[in-house]
């Protein structure tokens, strides 16, 4: 209805406004949209590293510490942090936080990305931060395989972002295969 | 004294704050004074499916938006100054330029 | 030109299903505005001060007479029958509903248009020469290369949240019709392959961009230009939109050490992933065979008569032709700078009969420049007169390419919320100072760029004459540059004074014109080549004399 046609009276006080999709609770899905129980805790960088449960580190932390450190640990990685850091380390990597402070920053896709196609990261890469459902199939093919999202439905909002497109134009660090490789049949 | 302007969301048309709600005829835009122009302001903020940003046009002594914004509150009440659509908004509702210096 | 398979189809139609329900999302309050300008933006489409404004992609600036039809079509359907050709060779309505958008979107894919990546912090349209394969000083045909560059930038899922907008531009020709070292990234096309150059453009900093690498094999030119975003990526400031382009991060490291950054992350890539196989260059290139021209005899003679029988024909064809590969025939620049009127502004009428001529006397195809004309890229010679005839019925024949009534002008504060000025009308009062066919003809080529604010869409760094709308407390001021040139000796304007109102604009141009007409060795010195023997404190002086 355009506002031109609803009346304005004074003692319109309460107007209900649509509520957008990613204003719901923060829930924790994987790749197949399935929800997780997120048992991993962010550290705070003066709080000691606890022997049993799943910790997080801030990335200047793991940089100092995961050396000594026996075990595996998550890592938090802003936006502007240089993955590339933490090679070293990967091995006692077990979950590695990749910001999005506000969505339209990008810096973390070439993160994902790094971590899975230069060093073969295998384990999970868990976008956090400003996480909306119309960013949710670049993640995927960057390589991110798990999603804190805020979305009225994080499943639905999953299933949606994959079957959004079915042509490929380039390579990532997904499965799809480039529209190249399938028009002279590569193997890519 | 103020004006309250905004754009509408489904076409983009420039809407003004008349008498008792939006008009799309700048010349019947309503002198709002602060406190008023205020609460309209943010009430009408947030009604994004309506309306795309909405924000407030001060007025000089002249009754004409200021130096500032002059130009600007111009064009957007009466069309662009040139082009094929010179005007074209003052035509669309039958009147003569208004907000000139 | 190249043409959709079915895996560019199915895009198309992907892409327009989910910018409908983005628009339906937005509309029904389920996605922010916040959230959803980005998206918009990705798909070409502003919110400005009367209407939302959409921008239609031109890839490379080809057109189809069949598109060009489909555009006139939109004009008329949606908009107030016009369109407008901006600097980066794409068409803008400026009349358009949200809710019609994708109605818009679906039509052009249609045709195999889009309006993809025309905004927002991606990579934009690969621009380049109005002349491919019709030019004589070419090397290659530039257009497969643009090709192969937008289908790899097309939702690219590591760069479109850049920190700000991103445009590669491509010659390969010995004259640089494309501005390349005005880009973000510019691609100089030789027989040993690509030289790549990095951080220019335009704006608040302008700069000219650094070469960072020679001879790059075409079969490496994605992966390389991966590593280069990439970069870009992660190192581009995000705190500053104002300082966010690639020229500022160039600048920042040095372009050694940016070059340093590039090769060490290209060696990390598993090229073979990124880089298509010859195969698909060959196949994007069958699309673009040297056009098949037959031979036409041209009667000199008749001609010679048609000219001094029609002055305006002769003069016509004294301006706007450019010498063609094959003897028999032209490339007819069409130009969209009537006299006194709107740079770039393009009718219903004037697109379908363009459409027209293409398919009479050309080979269907259509070639938009960065200088808002519209090219025909190959007409016999013998054709000249009868299209020149048919161009005339829709006042198509303004007779002034490259002279100083081509002016090069952004939409301005008659339309764009993001401007400072007005621009159109100052351009329209330059033009008819300057309307004097034999006045314009004897100042000969001068380049006049205008741009209504700092985001410098009229690139009115790179005229000859720049002039830059500024607002001083809602008082509208023109800053005017001096000395700038898009072509292979690239260079930046440099402001000259203080800014000065409309009024006396005109008459401040007139100055300088006059000047340059009295310093100047002989007519075959232009008014850049003056201007760079005699020096520009000179001109600027004459710029501010008082009248």
């Amino acid at each position: 209805m355009s506002p031109l046609d609803m009346p304005y009276t004074q003692d319109q006080t309460i107007v209900t406004l649509p509520r957008a999709n990613s204003s719901y609770e923060p829930t924790l899905i994987d790749d197949s949209g399935a929800r997780l129980d997120n048992d991993w805790t962010l550290l705070a960088d003066d709080e000691p590293v606890g022997s049993d449960g799943n910790y997080v580190l801030s990335f200047d932390r793991a940089l100092t510490e995961l050396d000594g450190l026996n075990g595996r640990y998550g890592v938090r990685v802003n936006a502007g942090q240089d993955v590339r850091e933490l090679a070293p380390w990967l091995d006692k990597i077990a979950l590695v936080e990749a910001v999005f402070p506000i969505y339209r920053d990008g810096r973390n896709y070439s993160t994902a990305r790094i971590l899975r196609q230069d060093y073969g990261f295998k384990g999970p890469i868990r976008a956090v931060g400003d996480v909306l459902r119309d960013q949710l199939l670049l993640m995927l093919r960057c390589g991110f395989n798990e999603f804190i999202v805020k979305d009225r439905d994080a499943a639905e909002a999953l299933a949606s972002a994959k079957a959004r497109f079915t042509t490929y134009y380039q390579s990532a660090a997904d499965a799809h295969r480039p529209t190249w490789a399938l028009r002279h049949q590569v193997g890519v | 004294m103020k004006l309250l302007t905004t754009n509408r969301l489904h076409d983009g048309v420039t809407l003004w704050w008349g008498e008792n709600g939006w008009v799309l005829d700048a010349a019947l835009a309503a002198r709002l004074d602060d406190a008023e122009a205020e609460a309209l302001l943010a009430e009408w903020k947030p009604r994004e499916t309506e309306v795309v940003a909405p924000y407030l046009v001060p007025l000089n002594d002249a009754d004409a938006p200021v130096q500032r914004e002059h130009v600007r509150e111009f064009v957007r009440a009466n069309g662009p100054t040139t082009g094929p659509t010179t005007a074209r908004i003052a035509q669309d509702h039958a009147r003569a330029l208004i907000f000139q210096d | 030109m190249y043409v959709y398979d079915k895996f560019d189809s199915a895009f198309a139609k992907d892409r327009v299903r989910e910018f409908s329900d983005q628009v339906r999302r937005r509309l029904a309050g389920e996605i922010t505005e916040d959230q959803f300008k980005p998206l918009r933006l990705m798909n070409g489409l502003y919110l400005q001060l009367h209407a939302y404004m959409y921008r239609i992609a031109i890839p490379y600036g080809v057109l189809a007479s069949r598109q060009i039809r489909k555009l006139a079509h939109i004009a008329r359907t949606y908009d107030r029958g016009f369109g407008h050709f901006t600097t980066r060779t794409n068409m803008q309505f400026h009349w358009i509903k949200l809710a019609d958008a994708p109605k818009i979107l679906e039509e052009l894919s249609e045709v195999e248009m889009h309006s993809l990546q025309t905004s927002g912090n991606c990579i934009r349209n690969t621009t380049t020469d109005q002349f491919a394969a019709a030019a004589r000083d070419e090397i290659e045909d530039p257009r497969p290369w643009c090709e192969l560059i937008r289908q790899w930038s097309s939702n690219h899922p590591e760069f479109s949240f850049l920190p700000r907008k991103f445009k590669i531009a491509i010659t390969a020709a010995t004259k640089d019709r494309a501005a390349i070292r005005l880009h973000d990234i510019g691609l100089h096309l030789t027989p040993q392959g690509f030289d790549v150059y990095v951080g220019g453009g335009m704006g608040r900093t302008p700069a000219l961009a650094h070469r960072i690498r020679i001879g790059l094999p075409g079969s490496e030119l994605l992966s390389y230009l991966e590593a280069c975003l990439r970069v870009y990526n992660r190192y581009g400031r995000r705190d500053n939109s104002f300082k966010a382009r690639i020229k500022i991060l160039v600048a920042a490291l040095g372009p050694d050490e940016y070059k340093r950054q590039v090769e060490e992350e290209w060696a990390t890539m598993d090229k073979s992933r990124i880089d298509p196989p010859q195969a698909e260059i060959d196949r994007i290139r069958s699309y673009f065979p040297a056009p098949d021209l037959a031979p036409r005899p041209f009667d000199e003679a008749a001609h010679e008569r048609a000219k001094t029988a029609d002055p305006e024909f002769a003069r016509w064809v004294k301006n706007n032709l450019n010498p063609h590969k094959n003897d028999d025939y032209v490339s007819v620049t069409v130009s969209l700078k009537p006299i006194g009127k709107t740079p770039g502004d393009i009718s219903h009428q004037q697109m379908d009969l363009l459409a027209d001529m293409a398919d009479r006397f050309g080979t269907g195809e259509l070639r938009v420049t960065h200088e808002q004309n519209i090219v025909l890229p190959h007409i016999a010679k013998a054709d000249l007169y009868d299209l020149y005839r048919e161009l005339d019925k829709v006042e198509l024949t303004t007779a002034n390419i490259g002279k100083i009534t081509d002016i090069i002008c952004c939409p301005g504060l008659d339309y764009c919320s993001l401007a400072n000025a007005r621009s159109i009308p100052l351009a329209q009062s330059i033009s008819n100072r300057f309307a004097d066919a034999a006045l314009s003809d004897k100042i000969g080529d001068l380049s006049i760029k205008m741009s209504g604010c700092i985001n410098a869409c009229g690139h009115h760094h790179n005229g000859n004459i720049g002039i830059l709308g500024v607002d001083k407390q809602g008082i509208e001021v023109y800053q005017i540059l001096l000395g700038g040139r898009a072509d292979e000796n690239a260079a930046l304007g440099q402001i000259t004074g203080k800014g000065l109102p409309a009024e006396a604009i005109p008459a401040a141009i007139e100055r300088v014109v006059q000047l340059y007409l009295q310093l100047r060795t002989d007519e075959s010195e232009r008014f850049i080549d003056t201007l760079e023997r005699v020096g520009r404190p000179t001109f600027a002086e004459a710029l501010h004399e008082p009248a």
